[in-house]
C-alpha cells in the first residue's frame, strides 16, 4: 500500500462524514419514508459488500454466501425481540450465529480452493435460502410465510412504533457509526500482523504454510470475522424494515452482493459504503423512473442487467474496481509530488 | 549432532517413484548439498521435509523429534524455513511485510489487540519492522524495503526469499535452486554469501542446485541423487571424481567445460557438410516491425536462413529475440516489412497458415499438453497428413522416451520435456524449426544432451533457427549468427568466427550494456563501481565477463571502464 494507514482511515471517514450528510441536504419533498429506508438499508448492505471485500479482497476466499450470514443474524435478531428478549442481546446472538456459521463454512475451505469452494458456498446458500429461511417446518426461526414483525422493541432509544423519517434517519447515522468503527478495525487488522497472515494466505498458501501461519486457523477465523460482519448488517434490518422475511437473503443477493464487491473493487474498505449505496439505490432509482415507487420488482430486474453489464465493463476498464482503480491512480499521482513521498523510516 | 536425519524415505506419484529410500544426515551448522538431475527428485524431498508432501515410508527426524505427523506451520515453529524454486514471495506485499511475517506468524498475535491497535499489539509491530529491517539490512535489501515484492525482478525475489526465511530466525533452511535465474558472479556473491549468512544467522543449510559452481563452493558435505535414489555423498572434493556422479551428473558437464577445444574442430568439419546455399533462402526476413501495445520492441530486422542451415540468435535478455520468433511465426502481428517463406509471403498470415507451410515453433515453456501422455503427444505430428505415426524415428533419437511412452508429459522432468517437444518437431519434418530458449532451467549434461540432437534435424532435411542464452553451446553447433542489440540485428557472420572472435559478441553486448549504464546513471546517479553490480540484474553473463577481460586487459576498473565508455558516448567497436 502506497498510502499510508492513516491516510486511509481519514480519507475512509470524510467520506462517511459526507454521507451522513446527505439527509440534511435532501429537499423537503424527498424526506419520505421509502427514501429514508432505502438511505438506511443500504448502510446494510454496505456491510455485506465490506463481509466480501474482507473475506475475498483480503484473504483470497471466494464465498457465495454473505447474504445467507445476513440473514441468519436478521432472523434470529427478529425472533428473540419476539420472544421478549431485547433488541442489543438479540442482534448479539444473532451475530454470534453468523460468526458459527461462517466458521462451519470455512471448513470446506481448509481443503478445496477456487471454484470448488464458490460452489460448497453456493450450496450452503441455496440449502439456506428454500430450506431454513423459507419452510415452515423452521417456523420458530423463520417466523413462518410472512417473516417476523418487529414492533416492541427499542435499541438505544430508537423505538420501532414509530418508523418515520426521523427514526430511519437516526437508525441510519446509528449504522455509519457502526460501520466506522468496524472499517477502521478492519483497516488495522489489515496493516498489523494478523492482517498480514490473512494476505499471505491470498498471495502463496504453501509459502504461508512453510512460514508459520496456520492455515487451518487463519482461514476459519477468516471466514468467522466475514460472516460476523454480514451478521452485524443482518442484525439491523429489523431496526430499518420493522419486519424481516427471507427475501433479501436469497441466494440471488449473495451473487449480486459479490459482483457489487468486485465492481466497486474488492480490496478497498470505502468502496463498501459505494456498493451499498448502489445495490440499495439504483434499483429504487429506475423503479421510481420506469413505474413509480410500487413496482421494486421491476426496477430489481433491470438493476440486474445493468449490473452485469457494468460488471463485464468494469473488468475490462477498472480491473481493481471503480474505486480501487481510482485510489490507485490517485496514489500514483501523489507519489509523484515530493512531499507525498513517505519519509524513510529510520532504523530504531 | 545431527540436526535433521531422514530415514529410508520413499514417495511415488501414481507409480513413478520419485524417491526411493533416500537417507540423509545433516549436521549442526552444516551446508549440506543435494544435486542431481533433473527430475532426480530433490524438489519432492524439500517438500517432504518442509511438510508440504507426506512421504509413503520413511522417518524424518529435526532435533532428534519425528516430525512427520507435523504440520507445515509447526515445522516452521520448530526451526525450518525454506525458499521455493518457482518463485513464492507474497507478490502483493511489500518487501518489508514479507519480512515481517515470519516474525508475525511465531509471535502469536492476537489478532483483537491488532484490530483495536492496541498499546501492546504497537509495541509488537514496532518490533516486528525493526527484526524485519535488520534482516534486510544483512542482506542488502533495504533500499527496496517499500517496494512490492512481486514488482522486483527475480534475482531480487530470489533474495527476498532468503531474507524472509533469515527473519524465522530458522535453526535450518531448506534452499531450492537459489542460483536459477542468477548469472556466474551474481552466484560466485550468491556462495560467499551463503557462507557469511550461516555465520552470522546460525543456522545450517541444505541446498539443491543446478550449478556445481555454487554447490562446490558453498556446501561442505554432498548428496547425490538421481532417479529418486541416492547414488553418492562425500566431500565435493570427493564426490566430483565419484566416477558414478561423473556418469549421471558431472560427466557431461566436464565435457562442457572443455567444449572449447573439441569445438575449434567442429566448424571446419562442418564447412565440408554444408549443402551447397541455393539462391534462394528458405526464410527471408525485411525490414520487419513489431511490438506489443503500441510500443515497437523490434525495428527493421532483416535476416536470412538457408535450407537445411542452424542460425543461432544471440544477445542480452529483451534484445527482441523472442519477439522476432513470434513475429516471424505470425503469433504477433508485424507493423512493417516482409516476410518470404519457401518461396511464399507469408507476412500477416495466420500462425496455423504458417505452421501447415512446414515452420515449427517450440516455445519458451516447451508448449506441451501436460495431461497427454508421451505417445499421445507424438502421435499428435500427425497433423501433417500421415493417417498412423511411425514413432521409430523420435524413439531412436531420444531412446529413453521408450520406458516412459505412457506417462504423462506434465510428470517428466523438464528436460525429458524438451526431449519430447524435439521428437515431436523430428517426427513432423518441418521445413524450418525455431528453437526459443531451450536450455532454460536444465542442467548442463541435460543441454549437451539436447544439443547433440540438434545436428539431427540437419540431417533429416530440416533448418533450425535458434534463440539460445548458452552463447558457446549455440555458436559451437550453428553454421550462422545474428546478434540482437536493442530491438535490432547487431552483428551478424558465421558463427565459427564469431566463436574464435569474442570480442565481436561483446562488442555488440557492450553496446548494450553503454546504454543501460547511461540509463541508470541518468536515473538514479549510480557512482561507476555500484553500475556493474545494478547491470547483473539485467544482463547475462558473457557481457560481463566481455566488460571484465577488456578491462584486465586494460587495467583499469570494470566500473571505471563502463564510466568511461559513457563518457566518450558511443558505443564500444
Amino acid at each position: 500500500m502506497i498510502v499510508g494507514r492513516r491516510g486511509r482511515i481519514v480519507a475512509g471517514l470524510l467520506s462517511l462524514l459526507v454521507a451522513a450528510l446527505v439527509p440534511l441536504l435532501l429537499p423537503v419533498g424527498m424526506q419520505n419514508l421509502a427514501i429514508g429506508g432505502a438511505l438506511a438499508v443500504s448502510v446494510l448492505y454496505a456491510f455485506g459488500v465490506l463481509s466480501v471485500v474482507v473475506l475475498t479482497g483480503y484473504v483470497g476466499q471466494v464465498s457465495f454466501c454473505q447474504a445467507t450470514f445476513m440473514g441468519i443474524s436478521a432472523l434470529a435478531t427478529a425472533a428473540l425481540v419476539n420472544h421478549g428478549l431485547n433488541y442489543f442481546a438479540s442482534a448479539a446472538v444473532g451475530v454470534a450465529l453468523s460468526f458459527a456459521l461462517g466458521i462451519i463454512v470455512g471448513i470446506p475451505a481448509l481443503r478445496l480452493r477456487g471454484i470448488l469452494l464458490a460452489v460448497v458456498t453456493v450450496g450452503v446458500a441455496l440449502s439456506f435460502d428454500y430450506f431454513f429461511f423459507q419452510d415452515a417446518s423452521f417456523g420458530w426461526f423463520n417466523g413462518g410465510l410472512s417473516g417476523w414483525k418487529v414492533e416492541e422493541a427499542t435499541f438505544f432509544g430508537l423505538s420501532l412504533n414509530n418508523l418515520d423519517f426521523d427514526h430511519l434517519i437516526k437508525v441510519y447515522w446509528l449504522l455509519l457509526a457502526l460501520f466506522a468503527v468496524i472499517a477502521v478495525a478492519i483497516v488495522n487488522l489489515h496493516d498489523s500482523g494478523s492482517g498480514r497472515r490473512f494476505r499471505a494466505i491470498r498471495d502463496s498458501e504453501v509459502a504461508a504454510a512453510t512460514m508459520g501461519v496456520d492455515l487451518t486457523r487463519y482461514k476459519l477465523l477468516a471466514f468467522g470475522i466475514s460472516a460476523a460482519i454480514a451478521g452485524v448488517g443482518g442484525a439491523f434490518f429489523p431496526l430499518v424494515e420493522g419486519a424481516v422475511t427471507h427475501d433479501p437473503f436469497s441466494f440471488f443477493h449473495s451473487l449480486t452482493l459479490a459482483a457489487v464487491a468486485v465492481l466497486v473493487g474488492i480490496r478497498f474498505i470505502p468502496a463498501a459504503i459505494l456498493g451499498g449505496v448502489f445495490l440499495q439505490l439504483f434499483p429504487y432509482a429506475i423503479a421510481k423512473l420506469e413505474q413509480g415507487l410500487n413496482h421494486q420488482d421491476i426496477g430489481l430486474t433491470w438493476f440486474n442487467a445493468v449490473l452485469g453489464a457494468l460488471l463485464v465493463f468494469q473488468l475490462i476498464v477498472y480491473p481493481d474496481g471503480v474505486w480501487g482503480s481510482q485510489a490507485k491512480q490517485t496514489s500514483h499521482a501523489l507519489s509523484k509530488l515530493p512531499v507525498a513521498r513517505r519519509p524513510v523510516r529510520a532504523v530504531q | 549432532m545431527s540436526l535433521l536425519s531422514v530415514k529410508d524415505v520413499s514417495l511415488s506419484f501414481g507409480g513413478v517413484r520419485a524417491l526411493d529410500s533416500v537417507s540423509l544426515e545433516l549436521n549442526q551448522g552444516e551446508i549440506l548439498g543435494l544435486i542431481g538431475p533433473n527430475g532426480a527428485g530433490k524438489t519432492t524431498l524439500f517438500n517432504c521435509i518442509s511438510g508440504v508432501l507426506r512421504p509413503d515410508h520413511g522417518q524424518i527426524r529435526f532435533e532428534d523429534q519425528p516430525i512427520l505427523r507435523l504440520k507445515p506451520h509447526e515445522r516452521a515453529q520448530r526451526g525450518i524455513a525454506r525458499t521455493f524454486q518457482d518463485l513464492q514471495v507474497w507478490h502483493s506485499m511489500t518487501v518489508l511485510e514479507n519480512c515481517q511475517l515470519p516474525f508475525d506468524a511465531l509471535s502469536g498475535r492476537s489478532t483483537i489487540a491488532d484490530a483495536l491497535r492496541l498499546p501492546w499489539a504497537n509495541q509488537v509491530e514496532r518490533e516486528s519492522i525493526e527484526r524485519a529491517r535488520a534482516v534486510l539490512h544483512s542482506l542488502d535489501l533495504l533500499e527496496h524495503s517499500e517496494r512490492l515484492a512481486g514488482d522486483l525482478p527475480v534475482g531480487l525475489q530470489r533474495r527476498v526469499e532468503i531474507a524472509r526465511a533469515l527473519a524465522m530466525k530458522p535453526k535450518l533452511i531448506l534452499l531450492d535452486e537459489p542460483a536459477s535465474g542468477l548469472d556466474a558472479d551474481e552466484t560466485n556473491a550468491l556462495a560467499a554469501a551463503l557462507n557469511r549468512i550461516r555465520d552470522k544467522f546460525n543456522v545450517s543449510m541444505l541446498l539443491v542446485d543446478h550449478d556445481m559452481s555454487l554447490v562446490m563452493r558453498a556446501c561442505d558435505y554432498l548428496y547425490v541423487l538421481d532417479f529418486g535414489e541416492l547414488i553418492s555423498t562425500g566431500r565435493p572434493e570427493r564426490v566430483r571424481e565419484d566416477p558414478r556422479v561423473i556418469e549421471a551428473y558431472l560427466g557431461a558437464a566436464a565435457e562442457a567445460t572443455t567444449e572449447a577445444e573439441t569445438v575449434k574442430a567442429r566448424p571446419k568439419k562442418k564447412l565440408e557438410v554444408l549443402p551447397p546455399v541455393s539462391p534462394q533462402p528458405l526464410l527471408e526476413v525485411k525490414d520487419m516491425s513489431a511490438g506489443y501495445g503500441g510500443i515497437e520492441v523490434i525495428r527493421g530486422i532483416s535476416l536470412t536462413v538457408g535450407r537445411g542451415e542452424i542460425v543461432a540468435c544471440i544477445g542480452a535478455n529483451g534484445a527482441g529475440k523472442t519477439t522476432t520468433l513470434r513475429a516471424i511465426s505470425g503469433i504477433l502481428r508485424t507493423n512493417r516489412g516482409k516476410v518470404t517463406f519457401d518461396g511464399k509471403d507469408i507476412t500477416r498470415k495466420a500462425p496455423e497458415a504458417i505452421v501447415r507451410l512446414g515452420m515449427v515453433h517450440i516455445p519458451q515453456g516447451r508448449g506441451l499438453f501436460p495431461q497427454l501422455t508421451v505417445a499421445e503427444t507424438l502421435r499428435l505430428a500427425s497433423y501433417s497428413g500421415a493417417a498412423s505415426v511411425d514413432l521409430t524415428p523420435a524413439l531412436d533419437a531420444f531412446p529413453m522416451l521408450k520406458t516412459r511412452l505412457n506417462q504423462a508429459v506434465g510428470t517428466l522432468s523438464g528436460g525429458q520435456q524438451q526431449m519430447v517437444a524435439l521428437a515431436r518437431a523430428l517426427l513432423v519434418q518441418p521445413k524450418l524449426l525455431f528453437l526459443d530458449e531451450m536450455s532454460q532451467g536444465l542442467a548442463p549434461a541435460v543441454v549437451q544432451q539436447l544439443f547433440e540432437r540438434i545436428e539431427l534435424f540437419r540431417k533429416s532435411g530440416t533448418s533450425v533457427f535458434l534463440v539460445e542464452q548458452f552463447v558457446d553451446s549455440a555458436l559451437a553447433i550453428a553454421d550462422r549468427a545474428y546478434v540482437f542489440e536493442q530491438g535490432s540485428v547487431a552483428v551478424e557472420g558465421p558463427a565459427s568466427v564469431m566463436r574464435r572472435d569474442r570480442d565481436v559478441i561483446a562488442g555488440a553486448y557492450l553496446g548494450t550494456a553503454v546504454a543501460m549504464a547511461e540509463v541508470s546513471s541518468n536515473g538514479n546517479g549510480h557512482h561507476a563501481s555500484a553500475l556493474l553490480a545494478d547491470l547483473s540484474i539485467k544482463l547475462p553473463a558473457e557481457l560481463k565477463r566481455a566488460v571484465q577481460e577488456r578491462a584486465a586487459s586494460e587495467g583499469k576498473d570494470p566500473g571505471e571502464m563502463i564510466a568511461e565508455l559513457l563518457a566518450a558516448g558511443g558505443r564500444a567497436k
